[in-house]
């Protein structure tokens, strides 16, 4: 059956046919796709989860592997740096169990975060990592990883970059395989499952860096990575790995143009990047005099490929970053392969054909992302906002450290609320240290439920043991949201059908020993305010939770049970200031001809305007 | 023969709504696709683009500059965004709706106007076709869908009308939603009858 799935689905359905026991993630765009699919699916004999954060996730995973069953691991690229300590260390014991971990990288950062190459791990690790050019690919590819985990007895990688992870091909959807019904295996062996003392530990190391070379060996025979040689000796040899492979065509029809001799042209197109294919980067080095390497983010075959060079005597030329042709920043296409065809052979392609005019765009109106209409998080940046005037505090007075998520919008217009971000759960601790720096004013950090329960706790500990001034605002949606609304452990039971314990931050929090807790609804503007301030003014650790169900979310519930209320704008009060407008930056609002109008399609009937209105021209009604 | 599509627009306006139903009539024809949407993250009302080639069997996700037969622009400003992307010779449609950020509403930014983005858009050397938001005609006392009018547009005055019968997009937009099917109809062949506000560049 041929169907339009995503490079995520495609990873999904190459574990089903490989017969996964197992399946686990954190979500993380891009790679939030591929759990969420095979969570749509009913899959009676596979177990499929969110998992607490990738750590927990790849721990799990790695039982799997060590009682001899399949499993799949996801991730984006920043879960690769929480998981990683387990990750070396898995990679050191080796598996029984096939054990794939998929990562999604995203070169030109589409979804914000560090733009980091995670094939850098792989080669820490000595793991081998795939990289599928197509979606098709990304299926037959997955599938096979299993195959080399069990035959090389360690985790494999398998990598996607956004464009394959979020682009939809039409590709033909295979039948999956039984899952094994084996029985677990207990292996009780201390060499190999722990890492306690120095010949365990070296021996393991061998093993693994042996792991790596018979895997080189396996693709090799394989024969994943295609070297397609010119007719003539002497040319160009181009190496490119993964989604970078299909800007190579269309380069070479628009240098045909401009007299390319095409029998002058060899193409080595990597499916395996780690272990960079020796052999055939020598036979490509010996059959030509140039050597053009397109990968993107970082130069780690044009290394290889340096390396190899000098072994070899091979004399000519490497275009790639490191002789300063490409940038170690952003994602390729056709222009990269463009220009590097023309310096490798001087083609004289016109700068015309690849080069942008960005005027035009330069013209476009910014659009700062903000929070949705009538999402709980305006309301907490507004109560924040108001308890700074409150105490007569100045806001460049206040350091709001911020976190990942939704949560982190409080740091654009109108509310530039939020200060700072660096990494899931950071902001506690950030709190706890600008609070020791000597920050005379308090010191406040916001963190959303999900971002709480996968990095924020043991932070959170650590300020309650050694008495820290600050104020922690969980902003509790109830759903992780940024990533596309997945269940986290606070997500309430009677939102979703999955037979769920239901973990309450509301309980976590004062059995910590938190002495100062609250709960506040976000959208009761006098009474949040009124917390926070209070908060502000008292020493040691203060918790607020601000609870609110994230706004999509809430109207997908309320839309099946009906509108309940209506905000209305009074007439004859509204003189069309804007204020409300100014404060909330909510979407929908609309200004009028003479007075301010709302959309209803977008109102969720937050009531923040209202709140903010001081003409008494907001008004909220019952339906009747 | 290949089509290489470029759409760019809020999200929230239906923009990639446009490209999956151009990826479904491509997927009954058996021709290769391949569709590429950006979005940012779950929040309405930021930029959205997107990109559908359709004809080709391995392809890089991203369409090269100057190298998109048909752009769909939803949104004046974000139609910019497009311009480097339109292919001399092909069409570029806009739907001029205005979705102005909060700071262009409070008068503390600037918006461009709208004879700028016409103009940007001509130097390009696609064909513009402009559809006014107000044009946009009501079924049963509503304002159509605007996505599907302009896909409508698109099958009159764009090589669409090569590689697709207006049947069977008609066809997959009635069956899309089954009850909007109706006025959904009224959309898709009233955008085919319009007379745009400006066709240039032809
Ligand atoms: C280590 C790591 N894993 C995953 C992500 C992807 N990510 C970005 S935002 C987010 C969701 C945060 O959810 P929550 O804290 O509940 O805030 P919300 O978006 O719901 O407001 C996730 C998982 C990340 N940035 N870093
Ligand atoms: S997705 Fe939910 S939490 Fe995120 S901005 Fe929108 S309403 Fe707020
Ligand atoms: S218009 Fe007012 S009530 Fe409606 S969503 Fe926006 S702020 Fe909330």
């Amino acid at each position: 059956m041929k169907k339009l799935i995503t490079g995520n689905e495609a990873i999904a359905y190459g574990a089903l046919a490989a017969g996964i026991k197992v399946a686990c993630g954190y979500p993380g765009t891009p790679s939030t796709g591929a759990i969420a699919s095979l969570l749509t699916m009913d899959l009676p004999n596979t177990h499929v989860e969110w998992s607490t954060n990738e750590k927990v996730a790849f721990d799990l995973a790695s039982g799997v592997a060590w009682a001899g069953h399949r499993v799949l691991c996801t991730m984006k690229m920043s879960g690769v740096n929480v998981a990683y300590d387990s990750i070396i260390s898995t990679a050191y014991s080796g598996c029984d169990g096939g054990f794939v971990i998929y990562v999604a990288d995203d070169p030109g950062t589409n979804a914000g975060m560090c733009e980091q190459d995670s094939r850098g791990f792989a080669l820490m690790s000595d793991m081998p990592m795939l990289e599928p050019a197509s979606i098709e690919e990304a299926i037959s590819l997955t599938t096979y990883a299993f195959e080399l985990s069990e035959a090389i007895k360690g985790p494999v990688f398998v990598r996607l970059t956004t464009p394959l992870a979020n682009g939809f091909a039409s590709v033909e959807i295979p039948e999956p395989a039984p899952v094994s019904q084996a029985d677990a295996l207990l292996i009780h062996d201390i060499n190999r499952f722990t890492k306690a003392g120095a010949v365990i530990c070296m021996t393991q190391h061998r093993d693994l860096i042996k792991r790596l070379a018979h895997a080189g060996e396996l693709i090799e025979q394989k024969g994943l990575n295609r070297l397609d040689l010119g007719k003539k000796k002497g040319g160009l040899g181009i190496v490119a790995s993964g989604v970078t492979v299909q800007y190579i065509e269309e380069a070479l029809a628009v240098a045909d143009k401009y007299g390319i001799d095409r029998e002058k042209i060899s193409v080595l197109g990597l499916r395996a990047s780690i272990p960079t294919p020796k052999q055939q980067l020598s036979q490509l080095i010996d059959f030509c005099d140039k050597i053009l390497v397109l990968e993107e983010l970082e130069p780690h075959i044009e290394r290889d490929v340096y390396i190899l060079a000098r072994k070899r005597g091979y004399a000519g030329q490497i275009i790639g970053k490191i002789d300063g042709t490409f940038d170690r920043v952003g994602e390729y296409g056709t222009k990269h392969v463009l220009i590097g065809l023309n310096k490798a052979l001087s083609l004289n392609i016109p700068e015309s054909e690849y080069k942008s005019d960005t005027t035009a765009e330069e013209l476009a109106a910014a659009r700062p992302i903000t929070v949705c209409s009538g999402c709980p998080h305006r309301g907490t940046y507004m109560a924040i906002n108001r308890a700074i005037r409150k105490l007569k505090l100045k806001k460049q007075d206040v350091i709001v450290n911020g976190d990942i998520g939704c949560t982190i919008l409080g740091m654009n217009p109108p509310f530039n609320t939020v200060w700072n971000e660096i990494s899931m759960g950071a902001s506690i601790g950030l709190a706890q240290g600008f609070a020791y720096a000597g920050v005379k004013t308090p010191v406040l950090a916001t963190i959303g439920d999900s971002t709480f329960f996968h990095g924020g706790i043991p932070s959170l500990i650590n300020a309650i043991q050694h008495e820290a001034n600050i104020v922690l605002i969980i902003m509790d949606n109830e759903w992780t949201a940024m990533t596309g609304m997945q269940i986290n452990p606070g997500t309430p039971c009677d939102r979703h059908e999955k037979p769920y314990k239901h973990v309450d931050i509301a309980r976590i929090v004062p059995a910590l020993g938190v002495e100062h807790f609250w709960q506040i609804n976000p959208f009761d503007q006098d009474h949040a305010t009124d917390v926070i301030a209070e908060a502000m003014q008292l020493p040691g650790v203060k918790v607020i939770l601000s609870r609110q169900e994230c706004a999509i979310q809430a109207f997908r519930k309320g839309s099946k049970e009906g509108k309940k209320k209506i905000v209305r704008v009074v007439e004859e009060n509204c003189n069309l200031c804007k204020l409300c407008i100014s404060v909330t930056g909510c979407s929908a609002l609309v200004p009028g001809e003479k007075v301010m109008t709302i959309d209803p399609a977008l109102c969720r009937q937050c009531g923040m305007c209202v709140s903010v209105c001081n003409r008494n021209a907001m008004v909220m009604e019952d339906v009747k | 023969m290949n089509l290489n599509i470029y759409l760019v627009g809020v999200g929230g306006q239906g923009i990639l709504t446009i490209g999956e139903i151009l990826s479904s009539a491509a997927m009954e024809k058996d021709l290769p696709v391949f569709f590429y949407p950006s979005k940012g993250m779950a929040q309405r009302g930021g930029f959205v683009k997107a990109q559908l080639q359709i004809g080709k069997k391995n392809v890089g996700p991203n369409i090269i500059e100057k190298g998109s037969d048909i752009v769909f622009a939803m949104e004046t400003s974000e139609a910019l965004k497009a311009v480097r992307f339109a292919k001399p010779g092909g069409t570029f449609l806009l739907l001029a709706n205005f979705w102005a950020p909060t700071d262009v509403i409070l008068g503390k930014a600037s918006y461009p106007e709208l004879d700028k983005v016409i103009g940007e858009i001509q130097k390009s050397g696609a064909k513009l076709v402009l559809i006014s938001d107000k044009d946009l005609p009501e079924y049963e006392g509503k304002k159509v869908a605007d996505n599907i009018f302009m896909l409508g547009a698109a099958m009159k005055h764009s090589v669409l009308n090569k590689l697709f019968d207006s049947a069977d997009i008609d066809r997959i937009v009635q069956n899309r939603w089954k009850r909007a099917s109706a006025s959904n109809h009224f959309a898709f062949q009233a955008g085919m009858d319009y007379q745009p506000q400006l066709i240039a560049g032809e």
